[in-house]
Formats: structure tokens, C-alpha cells, sequence
């Protein structure tokens, strides 16, 4: 019913789109502040400036990207946030291009072996492991493709319909979902325990993981290869900070926003003033929560009820191939506390870069801890795991997202049903205020969402500005 | 008189399809603006395939959909009988994966019916450049 009116609407407007409009002549001028210099804010500054705005980007960091952080203090200079481009990702693409920011195929990561119930088990062995409880018609498939089943039920066709109230009205969490379709109950625990999109399993949004699968299978021919900007992924948004025309002041936070029918005018932390005719807003919304400014309660309400996947990662650089005596891959994926290890090596050089990436609930004690204990905590498990690795590996750095007062976890989370409304509501302009940043954009997730993000907003700008 | 009003009817449901943000402001922006603001990341103005994830728009009126050499379409899109004209690109833009089911342009519109039929207008008369 529904397709078929959206179907006869469609060719009502192809017939009658033969009336001639007349082209307008656009001009868009005004002063535009946008808050965060993410690829959000600075595709949409990049935008506003060339149709004719006068543009001030404000970063509460001391450095440009947001949750685009490339290590550059550790060899091989390891991503800390969003780390592969997608072969789809037109926006991140091109605007690589254009700045001259180069692009590499990533060193390809070492292959992984299974640490599960205690047990080391090497991938050609997992489905005649004892670790291994799966049921028959599912002990074949390792535990990092179990998820993979959710595809052949996906509901989603299209590239919207992850927001279909519909559909939302029907989504439950991942953990009763696939109970109902038939999923064992050690299926479900191990896609639980590193499940990137969702904090736990009683309240992972299934479609949210249909999502994530509908995307993956769109992906035809060249769109499946991936890139890296080769010198690390933050030139991507230091290419386009350095493109800009108008100021972007760094280590600038925005303690309150208020606004009349005339302007918008943001106080900084440092109790500077600043007014503009429209504002691009485009902090996660953790930190925009903590920003002072009279929303509707009910605008707030939502805000604050979304939560952010938690992320930890320590990284390390191995001096020498420890793995290689014993017969292993090197990267591993486990069911414990260490969640997945990834090893890849640094082009040009013997050594490797490795990432403990632990995600979920299983931050929260390690976020709990001072930054020295936690890096003590994770080396300890490590080498409880691989006691090899020591003496040949030396900590980088450990970056944790939860705690990031600037971020607040890695991407925004949509409990069971709630994507619709909350996803809407949180990315409506409020007056001259509008709104940015990967937690608005519908087509993508990650980067590329945060740029399609930043050219909606840009748009929104401009329809107010012309 | 009737056709003023029907236009007006298409407009809001065209609004409230694309979940687009109503706006007071009369749409103003150009053509080509609009084309920078939706379209160019994705797709070059001339004819040549590039870097870009989409196939160029040059020459487009009358082209048919799926045919540009050197472009790695869907089946689906190549299989279509679509010659680009003002009615196809609107429909197109409006909701391409509803007017060609399995094509691969992810893109969710934003753009009035108003806004649509201006760039449309725009990326037709580029051929003749």
C-alpha cells in the first residue's frame, strides 16, 4: 500500500516536473559559526564558504578531526578513531583527491587465531573444537562470521528504511531478535562479545544491525576495496582545516547558546562572545549535552537517552614476529577481557603495529582505572594470552573514547526502536541552529556519514542564508 | 487554478517524503548550487569517468540510464530503459532506489520538489557545454 502511493506520487511528480522553473539566481551570504572541526563541521564549512559565507569554525581540541585521530607519536602511526575508508565513501574519496591527500590500500592485517572459553584455537580447527558449542549446522562458522547469518532475514532493501517507523515499532534488541529467529544461545553470546554496535545484547537495536549488513551487501565490484590516506587518516580533515578561507580557532570549548529571531550567540569557555546568523553544530551528542542552552525538554530528553559505543584501544608496536615460532597469525579474537587483537605491519620497516580493540561493557572497568593502570591492566592480560610478546612489544599509546569529554564514545547508539523519533528529532534545526555530525546522517555511518552529515547541514545553511 | 493547487499538494507531500526541514524562505539556490551541494562529490560534470563513485553527468539529456563508458553500473541500472529527461532525473533524485530497485547510488534525498526540478533543470542543460 504504502509503495504503491509512494510509487503514483512519483509519476504524478514526473509528469508535472515538464512545467518550467524558472532557475533562481543563488546567493548566500552571512556569518556562520560551526562548532567542531570533525569532517562534519569542515565539509560543512568547506560548503558554506564557497557558496559565499563568512565562516568561523570553533574546536574545543587542540587539534583538528574529532574522532579522525591518527597516533602520529607511534610508529607506523596508528588510527586512534576512524580508520578505513570505504570503496562507497564518495565524500572522503573525493575530497582526499581534491586536497591531494594520498591514499593507500591498507598493509593487509595478519591473520587471526581464536582464544574462546579459555581455550587457543586456530581457525582451520575451530568448527572440531571443544571450545567450539555451537550447534552442527553452525560449527563451521567462526565466530567473527556468526553475524553474517542475520543477512538472509534483513529486512532493509533501501538506503532510509533503517529509519521506517515501521520497521522501528518492530525492532527489538539483537539479543531477543535472534532468539526469535532461531539463533543458538552460543551464537548470540559470542556475536555479544565483540559487537561494535551495541553496548550489550539486551539492548543492541537489531535493525541497527540489519543496517550494518544491508550496507555490506550493497557493496559491488571496486566499492570493495578499502583505502587509507597514506600518511594517516587526519590529514584528511588538517587538508580541509588548511582549505578554509575563514578562522578555526582551536582548543575554543562553547560553554552556552542562546538565541533571538535576529541571531545566534555562543560564550566560550574563556567568556569571549561570539554572534552569527546561523549556527552548524555538530558536537557528539555527550558533549553537546554538557553545553549550556534552553532546549525543549523534550529535544533534551532524547539527547541525553542516546548512548555511545564504547571503545578502548591500546596500541603497541611488536619489534619481531613472536608468533611466527608457535605457528600462529598473530591477530586474535577472543572472548575475553581483550576482546580483539589486530596486527598489521608498518610498510617499509620489520615491524607491526598491534591494537587491543575491546569494546562494550567491557570498557567500563578499564575506563574506571587511572590511564597507567589501565595500560598495566591490558599489557597484563596480553601477556597472559601471548606470553611471548614480552620483551617484543612496547606500548604506543592507549586511547579510550568513553572518557573523551569532546566524544563520549566512538558512534551513536540507537536503543531497540528508538532511531526513528530520537535520530529526527536530534537533527531538526532549532532556530538558527543546525545540526551535524555522524549521529545525524541517515545514508552512511562513520566518516562518510559524518561528511553526507555536514553537506545536509551545509544545505539547511544555505536554503536560510539565500 | 487547479493545477496551482495540485502543484501545492505535490510540494508538502514531496516535503514531508523527504523528510526535508520546512522551510520559510523561498528555495533560492541555484541549479548549480545545488548540484555542488548534492551531487558533485559523487559525480563530475563532464563525461569522462574519474575518481569519483558515480558516473559522470555530462551529456546527460537523453542518455540512456547505465550507459557511460567505463562505469561500473548495477545490473539493475543498466537493465533499465530510462533515457534521462526532466521527469526521470525528479523521480530519480527523489527516491532512486524506489524508481530502480537494486541500483547502488546511496543517497538519501534531501532537495524540495522545487529544489529537485532546478537542478535537474541544471544538469540537462549542461550538454549543451
Amino acid at each position: 500500500m504504502r509503495q504503491f502511493s509512494r510509487r503514483r506520487f512519483i509519476q504524478s511528480v514526473a509528469a508535472m516536473s515538464s512545467l518550467a522553473v524558472t532557475p533562481a539566481r543563488g546567493k548566500v551570504s552571512g556569518r556562520v559559526v560551526v562548532v567542531g572541526a570533525g569532517l562534519s563541521g569542515l565539509n560543512a564549512a568547506l560548503h558554506l564558504e564557497h557558496l559565499g559565507c563568512e565562516v568561523t569554525v570553533l574546536e574545543a581540541r587542540d587539534r583538528v578531526g574529532g574522532r579522525v585521530y591518527t597516533l602520529d607519536h607511534v610508529a607506523g602511526h596508528p588510527e586512534g578513531g576512524g580508520n578505513i575508508f570505504g570503496g562507497s565513501y564518495g565524500r572522503v574519496l573525493h575530497t582526499a583527491q581534491q586536497l591531494g591527500v594520498a591514499l593507500r590500500k591498507p598493509p593487509r592485517g595478519l591473520p587471526s587465531d581464536f582464544h574462546v572459553r579459555g581455550q587457543i584455537i586456530k581457525a582451520s580447527e575451530w568448527p572440531d573444537a571443544s571450545a567450539n558449542q555451537l550447534p552442527a549446522d553452525w560449527r563451521e562458522l567462526l565466530p567473527s562470521r556468526l553475524q553474517g547469518r542475520l543477512q538472509a532475514s534483513n529486512p532493509l532493501m533501501a538506503t532510509r528504511n533503517w529509519l521506517d517507523p515501521a520497521l522501528n515499532a518492530v525492532d527489538q534488541s539483537a539479543f531477543d531478535g535472534m532468539r526469535a529467529l532461531g539463533f543458538p544461545e552460543e551464537a548470540i553470546r559470542l556475536i555479544g562479545v565483540n559487537n561494535s554496535y551495541g553496548n550489550r545484547m539486551a539492548d543492541t537495536s537489531l535493525l541497527s544491525l540489519y543496517r550494518v549488513r544491508a550496507e555490506f551487501a550493497r557493496l559491488t565490484g571496486s566499492q570493495l576495496s578499502f583505502t587509507e590516506a597514506a600518511l594517516g587518516n587526519q590529514r584528511l580533515p588538517e587538508a580541509m582545516a588548511a582549505a578554509l578561507k575563514g578562522p578555526l580557532r582551536l582548543s575554543t570549548p562553547v560553554r552556552r547558546v542562546s538565541q533571538d529571531q535576529h541571531r545566534i550567540s555562543l560564550v566560550l569557555d574563556n567568556g569571549e562572545s561570539i554572534e552569527a546568523d546561523a549556527l552548524v553544530m555538530t558536537a557528539p551528542l555527550p558533549a553537546l549535552s554538557k553545553i549550556e542552552w534552553a532546549m525543549p525538554a523534550e529535544r533534551r530528553r532524547l539527547m541525553e537517552s542516546v548512548e555511545y559505543h564504547k571503545v578502548l584501544q591500546a596500541h603497541l608496536v611488536v619489534e619481531a614476529p613472536y608468533w611466527e615460532k608457535r605457528g600462529q597469525g598473530g591477530s586474535w579474537w577472543t572472548d575475553g577481557q581483550l576482546g580483539r587483537i589486530f596486527v598489521r605491519p608498518i610498510p617499509g620497516t620489520e615491524r607491526y603495529n598491534l591494537t587491543v580493540w575491546i569494546n562494550g561493557d567491557e570498557c567500563d572497568a578499564l575506563d574506571a582505572m587511572p590511564k597507567a593502570d589501565c595500560q598495566a591492566e591490558i599489557m597484563k592480560q596480553l601477556y597472559a594470552l601471548v606470553p611471548d610478546a614480552k620483551g617484543a612489544v612496547s606500548v604506543g599509546d592507549v586511547v579510550r573514547w568513553s572518557t573523551d569529554p569532546y566524544a563520549g564514545g566512538v558512534w551513536s547508539l540507537w536503543r531497540p526502536g528508538q532511531a526513528a523519533e530520537a535520530h529526527a528529532a536530534l537533527r531538526t534545526p532549532l532556530g538558527r541552529a543546525y545540526f551535524a555530525g555522524e549521529h545525524t546522517a541517515i545514508s552512511y555511518r562513520g566518516m562518510e556519514g559524518a561528511m553526507e552529515s555536514g553537506e545536509r547541514a551545509a544545505l539547511e545553511v544555505a536554503r536560510m542564508l539565500s | 487554478m487547479t493545477g496551482q493547487i495540485m502543484l501545492k499538494a505535490l510540494i508538502t507531500a514531496a516535503t514531508v517524503l523527504t523528510l526535508g526541514p520546512i522551510s520559510s524562505v523561498a528555495d533560492e539556490l541555484s541549479g548549480e548550487a545545488l548540484y555542488g551541494l548534492a551531487c558533485a562529490a559523487c559525480h563530475n560534470p563532464g563525461v569522462q569517468v574519474d575518481h569519483r563513485v558515480g558516473p559522470p553527468l555530462g551529456k546527460l539529456n537523453q542518455r540512456k540510464a547505465g550507459s557511460v563508458e567505463g562505469y561500473e553500473y548495477s545490473a539493475a541500472l543498466s537493465a533499465s530503459t530510462i533515457r534521462w529527461n526532466q521527469a526521470e532525473l525528479t523521480g530519480w533524485i527523489l527516491d532512486s532506489d524506489q524508481r530502480v530497485p537494486g541500483s547502488r547510488m546511496v543517497y538519501n534525498n534531501q532537495l524540495t520538489i522545487n529544489e529537485i526540478q532546478r537542478l535537474a533543470n541544471w544538469l540537462l542543460a549542461e550538454q549543451a557545454k
